[in-house]
This record gives C-alpha cells, sequence and structure tokens, in this order.
C-alpha cells in the first residue's frame, strides 16, 4: 500500500503480507453503517504491477431513513499487469431506507481481478422483508475503456421484490466475477456446484470473464458458495493458490 | 393565370400521394422486418425461458404474462429500445463510432454468454439476409451490424424510412411475439390462449415504446436476476429445444 487518504469516518487498516507479496487490506466503516443523506466513496487504485486484496471486517448496513438517499460509490482501477481482489462482506439494507450502490470496475488490459458483493434486502433472519424503501444497484466492468458488463436493478417499486424474472422474493442476490476464466473451468465449476437447498445458482463465461450468480435467503450460504468458488479460480485468475484473510476464520 | 392555379394544386397532389407511397411501402417494409418468418432463426431461441418452466418459474398462462410484462418494463423500456432508437439516429447519420459504442454496450448488458450468444447469431443472420436484399451502402458496415440483431434491424429502419415509433413498436411486438410463442410451445399453452396473453400485453408495448424514448444515456441498462440464472443453467440443461 503506497498512499492512504481518509476523509469522514471510513477507514485504512494496517495492511497485512500473509502471502508476502500480495497485499491484504481491511476496509472499516467504525459507525457500522450507512445511513439517509451518506455519500460514501470508496476509490481503488491498483498500480501496475501489485497484486491487492481488499476485504471488510463485517457487514455494511444500509439503515432505515426518512427518505433521503444514501449513496455509496465504489471505483476500482487495476492497472497494467496488476492483480486486485474485491471481497467485502454483505451489503444489509434495512427496511425504509433508500440506498444507492454503485461500483465501477476498470482494468487495463492484462489487469486480472476477482470480485464479489452479497446484498441482503431487508433482513430475513428477523423475518424483516425489504418493504417501504428502494434501492439501486448498478455495476460496470470495463475492461480497457470497453464495457464487459453492466447491470442495473432497482428494488421496491412496483413490487419489483417479487418479479419472477428478477429477485422472486428472495432477500439475497449475490454476484461473483473473475477474469482469466476458460470453458474447462466453467464446467468444473457447474459439476462441483451442485443443488444448493433453497437457493438457485447459474454460472456464465462472457469471454474470459466469469460471472456467477446467487439467489437465495441466506448470506452465509452465498459467502460459503463464493469462497469455494474463489478457492477454484484464484489460481488460474490471479496465478496463486488460495490463501483466506485471517479475518474470516474469526 | 386560372391555368398556373391549376398546375401549383395538380404538382401538391402529386406529391402528397408520393409520401403516401413512401409511407405505405416503409410500413409493410416494418412488417416484413418483424416478421416471425424473417429467417434469423428468431422462434429458435427462449431467451431463458425453457430453463424458467423446468424450473417451475413459468407454468401456465399467469407467470407467463408476468415473465413477459416485467421484461417489458424493464429490459425493454429502459435498455433495448433506447439502445435501438440510439442506432436507428446513429446509424441515419452515417455514424459507424456510434453504432459501434451502442453495440458494444448492448452486448455488455446481455448478463450471459447464450444471450450474447444469440444477439451475434441473429446478428450475422440479418446482415447477411440484408445483403441479398440489395440494400445499399452496406459493404462498410457488415462487421459492425453482425455484432447484435438491434444493429441490423435499426439499419434496415432508417434505410427503409420507417419511423422511429413504428420501428419500436415493431421491435417490442416481435420480441414478444417471439416469446409468447416459445412459452406456448414449452409450457404448453393453447394457440388461442397464446394469442389472449399477446392481446392483453399489446397496451403496454405501445406505453414502452413510448416511455423508451424519454430514457437519458445514463439511464440505459436493466437487470433481471433470475432470468440471468436460468438462461445461465440453461447452457448445461440436459434436453433442450431451444438454443438459448
Amino acid at each position: 500500500m503506497a498512499r492512504r487518504v481518509q476523509r469522514g469516518p471510513l477507514a485504512v487498516q494496517r495492511p497485512f503480507y500473509p502471502e508476502k507479496d500480495v497485499c491484504h487490506l481491511y476496509l472499516l466503516h467504525p459507525p457500522g453503517g450507512v445511513v439517509g443523506g451518506d455519500q460514501l466513496r470508496i476509490e481503488v487504485d491498483a498500480a501496475s504491477g501489485s497484486a491487492g486484496l481488499l476485504t471488510t471486517p463485517g457487514a455494511t448496513k444500509f439503515y432505515r431513513s426518512n427518505g433521503r438517499w444514501a449513496h455509496q460509490q465504489q471505483i476500482i482501477r487495476v492497472a497494467a499487469g496488476a492483480s486486485l481482489e474485491w471481497l467485502p462482506q454483505e451489503n444489509i439494507f434495512f427496511p425504509g431506507g433508500y440506498s444507492r450502490l454503485t461500483t465501477e470496475i476498470h482494468l487495463a488490459e492484462d489487469a486480472r481481478f476477482i470480485g464479489w458483493e452479497v446484498q441482503c434486502l431487508g433482513r430475513p433472519a428477523n423475518q424483516e422483508r425489504f418493504e417501504g424503501g428502494e434501492v439501486g444497484f448498478h455495476l460496470q466492468l470495463s475492461r480497457d475503456g470497453k464495457p464487459l458488463l453492466i447491470e442495473r436493478l432497482s428494488v421496491g417499486q412496483g413490487g419489483s421484490l417479487d418479479h419472477v424474472s428478477g429477485l422472486r422474493g428472495c432477500p439475497v442476490l449475490a454476484t461473483l466475477v473473475a477474469t482469466g476464466i476458460d470453458t474447462e473451468m466453467l464446467e468444473l465449476l457447474e459439476r462441483r456446484v451442485k443443488g444448493i437447498e433453497g437457493a438457485e445458482v447459474g454460472f456464465t463465461l462472457l469471454g474470459d470473464v466469469l460471472v456467477c450468480r446467487y439467489l437465495g435467503h441466506s448470506t452465509e450460504q452465498a459467502r460459503k458458495l463464493f469462497v469455494t468458488v474463489w478457492g477454484e479460480v484464484r489460481p488460474r485468475s490471479i496465478g496463486r493458490p488460495a490463501c483466506p484473510p485471517r479475518i474470516w476464520s474469526t | 393565370m386560372a391555368g398556373m392555379r391549376q398546375v401549383v394544386i395538380t404538382i401538391m397532389e402529386i406529391k402528397v400521394i408520393t409520401t403516401d407511397q413512401h409511407m405505405a411501402l416503409a410500413e409493410i417494409r416494418l412488417m416484413q422486418l418483424i416478421s416471425p418468418s424473417l429467417p434469423v432463426g428468431g422462434f429458435t431461441y427462449s431467451q431463458g425461458l425453457e430453463r424458467a418452466v423446468d424450473l417451475g418459474w413459468v407454468r401456465d398462462a399467469e407467470t407467463l404474462t408476468a415473465w413477459l410484462t416485467e421484461q417489458v418494463v424493464t429490459t425493454l423500456e429502459w435498455l433495448d429500445l433506447p439502445i435501438l432508437l440510439r442506432l436507428y439516429h446513429a446509424a441515419s447519420a452515417r455514424d459507424l463510432t456510434g453504432v459501434e459504442y451502442w453495440s458494444d454496450y448492448l452486448i455488455a448488458s446481455r448478463e450471459t454468454s447464450e444471450l450474447r450468444a444469440e444477439e451475434r447469431n441473429r446478428g450475422r443472420a440479418l446482415v447477411m439476409l440484408l445483403r441479398s436484399l440489395k440494400l445499399t451502402g452496406l459493404e462498410a458496415w457488415h462487421e459492425v451490424l453482425s455484432r447484435c440483431q438491434l444493429a441490423g434491424f435499426a439499419y434496415a429502419a432508417q434505410a427503409w424510412g420507417i419511423p422511429v415509433a413504428g420501428m419500436l413498436r415493431g421491435f417490442a411486438w416481435s420480441w414478444i411475439e417471439n416469446q409468447a410463442l416459445a412459452g406456448v410451445k414449452i409450457i404448453p399453452l393453447g394457440q388461442t390462449e397464446g394469442q389472449r396473453i399477446l392481446h392483453d400485453l399489446a397496451p403496454l408495448i405501445a406505453q414502452a415504446a413510448e416511455q423508451a424514448q424519454q430514457v437519458k444515456d445514463d439511464e440505459i441498462s436493466a437487470s433481471t436476476p433470475a432470468l440471468a440464472i436460468a438462461s445461465s443453467q440453461h447452457q448445461f440443461q440436459y434436453t433442450r429445444l431451444f438454443r438459448s
């Protein structure tokens, strides 16, 4: 890590180097949550030839608000020859909250990347459905300025939580992307990951980008799935065996 | 003086007739462009619907109507139609870069490899067809129009003088007709049931085509997570009738 700039409550903890040459970083949000009116902006620049892994020690909570919007923007740039892993814990959107989450990932031609986002709408553990608010997700992945994947999902208007082609009433939606994947790996994952109870999983290969999507009821289940997939794809994608950040086991 | 007046009137009449004829021809060209018999293989793609039926997500007229309605108000209105509009204007202005930009944007917005392959395959088939119909000026555009079917569709629409609103409605209609017929075949439903669904969804199509014209550049995109998962799983489905 070369430089750390902090304004407001977001903080970057001291880096760990459990793999010697990969910088493991924990991103902290000490107040523990995002409220209406908050504007959070996280910019990650992985310099040429660098190797980094980012995670968070806990879930990010987007609280209920009185109609004011919270906006978290995540901008990740990975330069030539660099590798970056963006593996945060889940985002929890409380009922009655108005939140926007924007994730932009800009890759240089030969940059390597694995990233995931686990979104939890409402609080399924407490049988609290996401109601009376709105959440907008926007994901954009590009390489050399050319778009590879663009997705935008709005939840909370017009009963969209129950759309049969959308969320199907499932509170947990999770997406993993990884570069440098081929058909052989796709088929291996498809064979290995079978029948997750109460959830549906899809693997697809867009060029060399693997996209794994989870739709279900448990953030724990989604995370477990993604850690397994990450373990399989990391050697191919990043060129290193899996080395789970210490904080995941605490 | 009287003779001169008569000449002016005659010329105006001829002009009116000519415009009417152009419009009539454009309308017929649109019918050909959106016909299910157009050899671009429309009926061979289900866009995840085959797997959705297999999963029990779509199982009757009601769930098929919901599946289609959601896609009209999310994907068609916020993604396909706004991009089709931009491709039309770019093609009219002979703006190759603009056509490339919006084609790449569309492909990046297709959430699975099967949906992207469908764009490419239908795009290629449509350009080949347009070339055999002697549509002029296609040589330099062949590669870019082959990337997705919307590009070729927009190119043909502007070349044949089809008005924007008609093109948007026509495209949306042909999409929903293909999908409804796929549903009728897969679920299965009766032909009359299929026609009733199409009849009931027609006002929604008109509305989507209208509202799509208000969508701004930075609002263009969509996502249908369950459809994306169904389409991903379809690639590995054991028995498949459809190519997507």
